[in-house]
């Protein structure tokens, strides 16, 4: 297989790799960038939710996207959330709620719920649950999950 | 306990939340060590076949392909196992199961370990395999290991049950089925191992006991103890299923054959089909009442299948052994429980370990008998419940620790009230049930059951917490420093609690069996108070002053004057002098001489039990048979609150995996011949198949033997949740289920027979 040159827009900042033609996005992030908050949980089978991403505004299963399918793309990633080293108001909502356990689905949900308020500030709970039923979670059974971004939105609607 | 403690009973924030909400959390698969390997595994395609032929030549020759291992090349044991060493690390001349691993290929890239893994030629002769507990006990079945497929066969009563059941007015018989569960933590099992220089091994795990890990590896490896390393990363979740060495050591044996850095990483499918699960059990029920509703016999024979390897199949059966009666006080019991091999993927511990299997059935027939007697199924349970003074049917007596049986049967009775009024939408059926449970805690009577933790007083002051147990996600770091906090009067944010290191790390067992908060906190407790003396002894040196002229008081010693000095000021220059000031103890499990029977098998009696209650409400769809589970109220005694939103935290994601119990889960063989092995057919609920809001209601009986009062809450919090919405689904439908997951099809049919 001849390799290819991808240009990522990865947390703003344009990236630039050579790689396999079947490298999935998932691990163009892992393997070539370094990149380890998305995870692999299910196999690459867009099952788990583990690898989302936000890929131009869309949270994506990055497992089920091709890195030359992202070429030219704005990729937001879970290292690139806490801007200027201030955490986003979800990843402190989940600090602070405890809907943190094993953490392995933590950058997944986290990513999912964040483009949810992108494009609903004022989520119900059944958006929520919606938002975060393509996560899966053995640790939390989701009830602090759920408290964490109903949260989050909260503190954001407040500096709004 | 809050208000006159410093931080027990706090909810404070566990520590490593941080890092996981940024992804700097570092899990096994998340370090790239220079110049490391990729490991992969040959699987067996059959269930049951001889291994003719092992050709590795052509995928030696695939470039990039540094080495292939197969059995012949196992420098020690060639078998391994916790209890019975049945398991070949590589399987020897013959598969007992789909996917367990023949070979292991080593290469520079993972590309390259794909085709080598493709290029590995098995001649493979089929034999006939056997996948039913019930069917391998058959004369004549085939036989899975050589010495027949009864792995281990417990017979214990207490009374006399014949007697019992000539006492009896009615009886019921019913036969029970539960699935093959996978513990479905999210991140699949990994390790990597480094061959040192030096000829020693340091392995990194994601395991619930790397001490155990250690011990296994260097059997396999033909190598002393003290020439392995294992080394715990972040860990991805565990539930049980992680209480295995099988991936730990074929990364070991790859990094000795290349003498080099291998990681190995399952994906999902090899993670279900080769990896410990749930035992799937079939039981058969008798239990005889008076009319009145007083229990008086129980007799149950329980056939469990283990699949191709024993792992702790043994001792699960024998805590579902002792779970057979539930949370009532039964006089006559006989529990036959038979261990069986088969060819199914095998399995072991998880969450539970023999109790979900048992109270399935048991709280199932409970409400049965409600049914039969015509009596409230709350009547029958408040009637029968154990209450301090009675006696478990192994022998064991219930103190004090009882008494919160009928406070959480009154909370279930007023939860269930609340939820019955909540009327059901138009095209649904409503319904509530309940269900009991009780739990044990540790490994059983004549079974090690110890933990061994050091606390350290780091040169600025703060406290080291050197647990000996890994925190599986669960927070059991956050515990420890909770209680080493409390204990030395320090704030919460001045300790810390390292990852378990068997270099450096104290052998702390394995963390399992919901006894962690208790163990631990048990040892660190008696830790602190030789920490105290190893300081103050210290500072009576340095100030040439007699040792009693001093105490200790909040992170600093007082002199006689009531002058203080920071305890910083003594263990940075202890630390100079390469005499840091630090204190280990050891806590045993404790397994009173008066109060423990003797006459059981080893492994048995529990001495230490935890309670609970769940009631859920449940919506069916009338015409397409589909339960919702809309409400569940969980009821847990668990001694006492050291982290409300971590027992909250082990009550809500115990419950979503009692939901995937009853409604969702099976690792099934299918038509096919293959198993359900990946997310895409096993269902683990998402964040629409569990209520938005699990409710908790925390019951707190102080045990007095307990850190602060804790007893345990890791295990108990899926085991009623079941019965519970099966219970619920009977009242909304009438139909009982006997077997889970439910089937939808199947409720609809027998709702509506028309």
């Amino acid at each position: 297989m001849k390799p290819i040159t991808v240009t990522l827009i990865v947390n703003g900042e344009p990236r630039t790799i050579t790689t396999e033609p079947n490298k999935t996005l998932l691990y163009a992030l892992r393997d070539d960038l370094g990149l380890y908050g998305a995870k692999d949980a299910c196999g690459g089978e867009g099952e788990c939710g583990a690898c989302t991403v936000i890929l131009d505004g869309e949270p994506v299963n990055s497992c089920l996207v091709l890195a030359g399918q992202a070429d030219g793309c704005h990729v937001e990633t879970i290292e690139g959330l806490a801007a200027g080293g201030q955490l986003h108001p979800l990843q402190r909502a989940f600090v602070e709620t405890g809907a943190v356990q094993c953490g392995f689905c933590t950058p997944g949900a986290i990513l999912a719920a964040k483009a949810l308020l992108d494009r609903a500030p004022d989520p119900t709970d059944d958006q929520i649950r919606e938002a975060l039923s393509g996560n899966l979670c053995r640790c939390t059974g989701y009830t602090k999950m759920i408290a964490a971004v109903r949260r989050a939105a909260e503190e954001m609607s407040h500096v709004r | 306990m809050s208000a006159d403690t410093f931080t027990v009973g706090k909810t404070e924030i566990r520590k490593d939340a941080w890092d996981k909400v940024t992804g700097a959390a570092a899990y096994v698969d998340d370090v790239a060590l220079p110049g490391m390997a990729v490991g992969m595994v040959v699987r067996s395609p059959h269930h049951h076949a001889r291994i003719a032929r092992i050709d590795a030549r052509a995928a030696r020759d695939v470039p990039g392909v540094l080495a292939v291992i197969t059995a012949a090349d196992v420098p020690g044991s060639k078998t391994f196992g916790p209890l019975a060493q049945d398991r070949p690390a590589l399987a020897v001349d013959e598969v007992r199961h789909l996917g367990e691993p023949v070979a292991i290929v080593v290469a520079e890239s993972k590309t390259a370990a794909r085709r080598g893994v493709k290029a590995v030629a098995v001649e493979y002769e089929p034999l006939p395999a056997v996948f039913d507990p019930t069917a391998a006990l058959e004369p004549g079945a085939p036989q899975v290991h050589p010495g027949g497929n009864v792995v281990t066969r417990y017979d214990v009563a207490g009374g006399d049950v014949e007697a019992g059941f000539a006492q009896a007015d009615i009886v019921l018989e019913h036969v029970f089925e539960v699935p093959r569960i996978a513990p479905g933590y999210m991140e699949p099992e990994a390790s990597t191992a480094e061959w040192g220089a030096d000829g020693t091994l340091t392995v990194w795990v994601s395991s619930q006991k790397p001490f155990e890990d250690r011990h296994q590896i260097a059997s396999v490896l033909g190598l002393p103890q003290d020439a392995v390393r294992v080394r715990s990363a972040v860990i991805g979740g565990a539930f049980g299923g992680k209480e295995d060495s099988g991936l730990a050591i074929l990364a070991a044996l790859a990094a000795w054959a290349v003498k080099g850095t291998v990681r190995l990483v399952n994906n999902r499918h090899e993670s279900f089909l080769a990896h410990p699960k749930r035992h799937p059990a079939r039981l058969f029920y008798k239990l005889g009442a008076k009319r009145d509703g007083t229990l008086v016999a129980l007799q149950a024979t329980v056939h469990m299948d283990t699949g191709a390897y024993s792992s702790y199949g043994p001792a699960v059966g024998g805590l579902l052994t002792e779970m057979v009666p539930g949370a009532y006080r039964i006089p006559h019991v006989r529990v036959e429980t038979l261990v069986v091999y088969t060819n199914s993927p095998f399995s072991g511990a998880m969450r539970g370990f023999g109790s979900p299997q048992a109270h399935f059935a048991t709280e199932s027939l409970i409400d049965m008998l409600a049914g039969e007697l015509g009596m409230d199924p709350l009547e029958l349970r408040r009637k029968n419940i154990l209450r301090p003074g009675d006696r478990f049917f192994t022998g064991v007596p219930l103190d004090r620790t009882a008494s919160s049986l009928p406070v959480i049967l009154e909370h279930v009775a007023a939860a269930r009230a609340r939820l019955a009024a909540i009327p059901a939408p138009a095209g649904r059926v409503a319904g509530v049930g309940f269900a009991l449970a009780v739990q044990s805690m540790g490994l059983g009577y004549r079974v090690p059951d110890d933990s061994t933790n050091r606390l350290e007083w780091a040169p600025d002051g703060t406290i080291r917490v050197y647990v000996g147990a890994p925190d599986l996600g669960q927070g059991l770091a956050t515990a420890a420093e909770q209680i080493a906090a409390e204990a030395l009067g320090i704030p919460y944010s001045d300790v810390r609690a390292l990852a378990v290191d068997t270099a450096l790390s104290p052998n702390g067992g394995v963390t399992c069996a919901s006894r962690m908060t208790y163990v631990v906190g048990n040892s660190v407790m008696m830790a602190a108070r030789q920490l105290i003396e190893t300081l103050l002894a210290y500072a009576a040196d340095k100030l040439s002053v007699p040792r009693a002229a001093l105490a200790y008081r909040r992170g600093a010693v007082v002199l006689p004057s009531g002058e203080t000095i920071p305890v910083a000021e003594f263990a940075s220059r202890a630390a100079d002098e390469e005499v840091p000031l630090r204190a280990e103890a050891t806590f045993s499990f404790p397994y009173p001489e008066a109060t423990t029977p003797k006459h059981l098998p080893v492994g048995m009696p529990h001495g230490m039990f935890v309670f609970g209650g769940q009631v859920a409400r449940v919506e069916v769809d009338r015409d397409l048979g589909t339960v919702e589970v809309t409400n569940l109220v969980a009821i847990h005694d668990v001694g006492q609150v050291i982290n409300r939103a971590g027992v909250e935290g082990q009550i809500e994601g115990g419950v979503a995996t009692g939901i995937g119990y009853a409604l969702y889960e099976s690792v099934r063989l299918k038509d096919n011949g293959q198993w359900v092995d990946g997310f895409t057919e096993y269902l683990l609920p998402t964040a629409e198949d569990v209520p938005a809001r699990i409710e908790s209601v925390i019951v707190e009986v102080p045990e007095a033997s307990g850190p602060y009062g804790v007893k345990g809450v890791g295990e108990i919090t899926l085991v009623p949740t079941a019965p519970a919405i099966t219970n619920a689904v009977c009242d909304a439908t009438g139909v009982r289920v006997t077997a889970i997951p439910i089937v939808p099809e199947d409720v609809a049919r027998a709702a509506d027979p028309a």
